[in-house]
This record gives C-alpha cells, structure tokens and sequence, in this order.
C-alpha cells in the first residue's frame, strides 16, 4: 500500500525538487503533503496520518531540531521515521539527530539517488523489480 | 587558512554548488560587464557559533529565474519559474553557506545559519570590498555574479 510523505523544508523550490525526485526514482508513494516550518508541520500531522518525513533543519518560526524534539514527545508521532535533508555538515549535529531517532540523512545539494536509496527502505518502489524489504537501511548517517 | 585560499574556496564551492544543484557553470574565462538593464537582488546568510561571518551574493533577476527553472525542471519562460526566482536564490545561498562552513571550519564545530534574506536593489549595486572581507566575481550563462564573505568579529 502506498504511504502518505511530508516534506519540511521552507523554500518551496525544495520540496518541489524532493517530490519531482520521489516520482522520478519510482518510490511508492500516496499523498504528499508540505510544510514550510515545524508548526506547519505540526498541523499537518494533526489533520493526516503520515508514514514518512523529509525534514530540513534550518527553517524559520520552528526549525527541524525543535520539530523532532517536539516530536519525541509526542507518543503518536514519536515513531514516524524522518529523514533528514539539509545543508548541515556538522558530524555532532548529524549524530545529534540520529540520536533524536532520524532515521537517515542527505546532505543538499544532493543527488536524486541519494535520496532514493535512504527514503526506498522506507517507501518501497512501485517497479516489481523493487523490494520494501531492502537491507539499505545500512549507514544512512 | 589565508585570505587567497577563502576566496578560491568560496569561489570553489559557489562553482560546485551551482552545477550539482542546478547543471550552470562558472566560465571562468569570461569577463561580462554588470548588467544596468537588469533587476538586481542582494541575498545574505549568516552563521553564527565558535566563529561567525556573513555571505552575500548579488545576482540579477534573470539569474534567478534561470536557476529556478533548473531546479525546477521548466521552462525558464514560465511563471512558476519567475515566482520562484527569489526562493531558489535564497535556497542557494543557504546550501552554499553550509558547504562554506564545513571547508573552513571543518565537521567539529556546531554552527546556526540564519534564514536567508533577499533585497531587490532599486539600481545597480556597486559591490562594496570592504577591508577583510573575500570577494569573488563568477561569470554564468551570460551573467555576473559577485559574492563576498565576511567573518565576523574575532574570526578569521
């Protein structure tokens, strides 16, 4: 069964490229849904059931630390995977949000298959020749 | 590092940045003149944490447009292209920012970047070279580019 995505991230231009990317590497995708800011976010999770997240960090209002923090909280949301996509280079940061249990991360400007291979775990693809059991899942961080 | 290598590296990672992201090339062999005929936007980021500085790229409308419509995958003729010029400058900058930090500060240090900020300038701008600051000009797809960085206080 397809799986409902939220994108955070605050430029438009951005989550357009992630959903363009989504469709291009045949992900299985359902509805997916936008947030420009973790309040967005937030709201968005209140109206929908969501299977995945692609978080940025950097944003206005509620940026992606306070959002998963906010989440962490939460025991409906607590479990959702997040990957995060974002311009951080940091290592202590990148290991700061494996610990807030992310589940993988992409480090922009990234690749259209560096985004594949971290969300396909997670997703699956619609090509029969896919599989959602994928191992990938391997050093993500 | 000295004040030649920041500026070949902030030219370096504006270069790669641009091709990876949006498949435009720095010609390093042009020299166009700045164009008065155009729309120019000033775009500015900041990080702060064990040092700090300032990036500001000044870039034509065009410019914008064009890179919108490659991010995007469209015509650069169409509307959503012009809508999301400003967006897709602002995005640049931030990655842009990231990758600077990471070259000469290294993956050790935490740092905060501001959101980035974008002016339209109401003439053309004169490109202030202020005393201690790195400045580089690049030339793409017909347009001139000028980016500067400026440590902040007690950075180099």
């Amino acid at each position: 069964m397809s799986q409902n995505v939220l994108i955070v991230d605050d430029s438009a231009t951005i989550r357009q490229m992630i959903k363009k990317t989504m469709g291009i590497a045949g992900l299985d995708v359902g509805d997916i849904y936008e947030a420009s800011n973790g309040i967005e976010a937030l709201a968005q999770l209140h109206d929908h059931c969501v299977a995945v997240m692609v978080v940025d960090i950097n944003m206005p209002t509620m940026n992606g630390i306070q959002l998963l923090t906010r989440m962490k909280e939460n025991e409906r949301l607590k479990d959702i995977p997040i990957v995060i996509a974002s311009t951080e280079g940091s290592q202590k940061r990148i290991d700061q949000m494996a610990d807030f249990g992310a589940f993988g991360y992409v480090r922009k400007p990234f690749q259209p298959e560096q985004l594949r291979d971290v969300l396909q775990p997670l997703l699956g693809v619609t090509d029969d020749s896919g599989s959602k059991d994928s191992d990938a899942n391997n050093d993500l961080f | 590092m000295i004040q030649d290598q920041k500026t070949a590296t902030l030219t370096t990672i504006f270069s790669e940045v641009l091709a990876d992201l949006a498949f435009m090339f720095n010609d390093e062999e042009a020299d166009y003149g700045v164009s008065s005929a155009d729309v120019w936007l000033e775009t500015e980021i900041s990080y702060h944490g064990a040092q700090s500085g300032t990036l500001c790229l000044w870039c034509t409308r065009t410019f914008s447009v064009q890179l919108a419509a490659n991010l995007l995958g469209v015509d650069p003729h169409e509307s959503y292209a012009e809508e999301q010029g400003n967006d897709a400058v602002k995005e640049f900058m931030n990655i842009v920012c990231g990758q600077f930090i990471t070259a000469i500060h290294g993956t050790g240090a935490v740092f905060d970047l501001t959101i980035p900020t974008l002016t339209e300038l109401p003439e053309t701008p004169r490109f202030p070279q202020e005393h201690g600051s790195h400045f580089s000009t690049v030339y793409v797809e017909g347009q001139r580019l000028c980016l500067r960085y400026k440590p902040g206080p007690g950075s180099e």
